[in-house]
């Protein structure tokens, strides 16, 4: 039998559905709705209308990836179906597959994503917004935006089309090293962004700028306090009170 | 401001509170985001671009992964915007001083976020079972709306989130906010840069990534001698 192909409408429709992967999200099977609900158009394709118990059961187990990189599983599982429809013999089946992949790609995307991508994007917005510039959401939403959407889109096709062999792109595509340069970048913009405003601190009191070294230990105490596991909210607390107390006091 | 101006606050409450987990994930629900938007919705978008600021970076390193419910900063972001552009007219107080006051009543209340976000994922463990079954019974149509209900739980958590900071808020503004005015008029930019700097230092202290210190140092002394020699 020959292997069903997907039309662009059964792409598209996959891809879109990709943005609410987690919005049932629970805590029992974490994505698992979210999964099947993601693949669904692919398998009416496939089965039609009545999609076998036995494919119902496998695909609306426990799931929990990078919600980036659910359409680049989808799009493999969902060619791992066709095939297996096919009846052709499959080296790894889909289930097996999904078990296989989640953790590591979720594991890579919190980390290039939520580690990396985030933090550089939401300090060039800062460093915008701190010259009272109204673009500065539009900066963030677009130096993150672009490459979150390229990502869902092709990690689609590339799943769809090279199957098994994405896992391989994906691996040439070297992303945690990728992660590990934009925390790095990360940390350089924090390290400017906290000059600027020591700097612009001191120009506000009049002093020279070179006062605002006496800032850097203060931050290096604070990251370390936050290293340890000290609550941002405690730190906001205690360093609001203190400048209150300090100002009520003087 | 109006009734319909609370209703709008509530649809961004919503509409960016299910940005943050359920829908999409484009970061309309970052402070940085969420705040100019309802500010401008409101008719101020620099008062929103200043409370975004302020609370942009102190929970950003706090990875939305798998169980973890960080606090939630997108209400924080809308319900402070909204308080300093509503209760600080009815108490003839303006400027940065009250949006700085506004920020930090309602910090501590984002951890009514967490509550609320944690009752919505139990919430959608009953839907999960309920789609579940639906499968099972051969109804894909049934999975479907179960799933899109998850959205609704989300939706909620949020609108309470946020109902409870601007009301929590405005009673401990109403009634705080003349006694520490003066305070916080008088720490000005010192307590404006704390909470960014504290943001950043919270940032940095979970980077987790090797010669962050270094790095840190280097941007910091080379930025400030550049900045000072100029």
């Amino acid at each position: 039998m020959k292997v069903p192909c997907f039309s662009w409408l059964t792409l598209l429709r996959i891809y879109l559905r990709s943005f609410l992967v987690q919005a049932s999200w629970n805590f029992e099977k974490l994505q698992n709705l979210g999964f099947f609900y993601l693949i669904l158009p692919g398998l009416r394709s496939i089965y039609g209308d009545e999609i076998p118990a036995e494919v119902r059961q496998r695909h609306v187990s426990y799931f929990n990836t990078h919600p980036y990189f659910a359409p680049l599983v989808g799009g493999t599982i969902l060619r791992l179906e066709a095939r297996s429809f096919a009846g052709e013999d499959l080296a790894v089946g889909a289930e097996t597959y999904k078990s296989m992949v989640m953790a590591p790609f979720a594991a890579m995307g919190d980390a290039l994503f939520w580690g990396g991508a985030r933090p550089l994007a939401a300090l060039i917005g800062l460093l915008v917004a701190s010259q009272g510039s109204l673009w500065a959401p539009v900066v963030f939403l677009v130096l993150f935006n672009v490459p979150h959407l390229l990502l869902r889109g092709s990690g689609l096709m590339l799943g769809y089309v090279q199957e098994l062999r994405a896992i391989e792109t994906v691996q040439k595509c070297a992303l945690p090293d990728l992660a590990i340069r934009l925390k790095e970048s990360t940390t350089i913009l924090i390290g400017v962004l906290c000059a600027y405003l020591a700097f612009t601190g001191c120009e506000h009191k009049s002093l020279s700028a070179i006062w605002g070294f006496v800032l850097l230990p203060v931050v290096l105490l604070f990251a370390w306090l936050a290293h340890k596991g000290v609550s941002s909210l405690f730190l906001v607390l205690l360093t609001t009170s203190s400048l209150l107390l300090l100002a009520l006091l003087f | 401001m109006v009734v319909g101006d609370y209703l709008l606050a509530g649809l961004v409450a919503m509409v960016t509170g299910l940005d943050r987990v359920a829908l999409v994930q484009a970061m309309i629900s970052r402070p940085l985001v969420a705040a100019p938007l309802i500010g401008w919705l409101l008719g101020n978008p620099l008062v929103g671009l200043e409370v975004g600021m302020l609370l942009e970076l102190l929970w950003l390193g706090r990875l939305p992964v798998g169980a973890a419910i960080p606090p939630d900063d997108t209400q924080v972001a809308v319900g402070a915007t909204v308080l300093a552009l509503t209760i600080g007219p009815l108490l003839g107080m303006k400027g940065m001083p009250f949006v700085i006051l506004s920020v930090l009543v309602a910090i501590p209340l984002g951890k009514f976020g967490q509550v609320f976000e944690r009752l919505a994922r139990h919430a959608n463990d009953r839907l999960a079972i309920a789609g579940c079954n639906a499968l099972m019974a051969g109804s894909t149509k049934g999975l479907e709306r179960y799933h899109l209900l998850g959205l609704a739980s989300f939706a909620l958590a949020s609108l309470a989130t946020a109902f409870v900071i601007i009301l929590v808020g405005s009673f401990v503004l109403y009634s705080l906010a003349p006694l520490l005015i003066g305070a916080v008029r008088e720490a000005g930019l010192s307590l404006q840069y704390s909470l960014v700097l504290v943001g950043a230092a919270v940032l940095l202290g979970t980077i987790n990534v090797n010669r962050s210190i270094s790095l840190f140092c280097a941007a910091y002394s080379g930025t400030l001698l550049v900045l000072w020699l100029r």
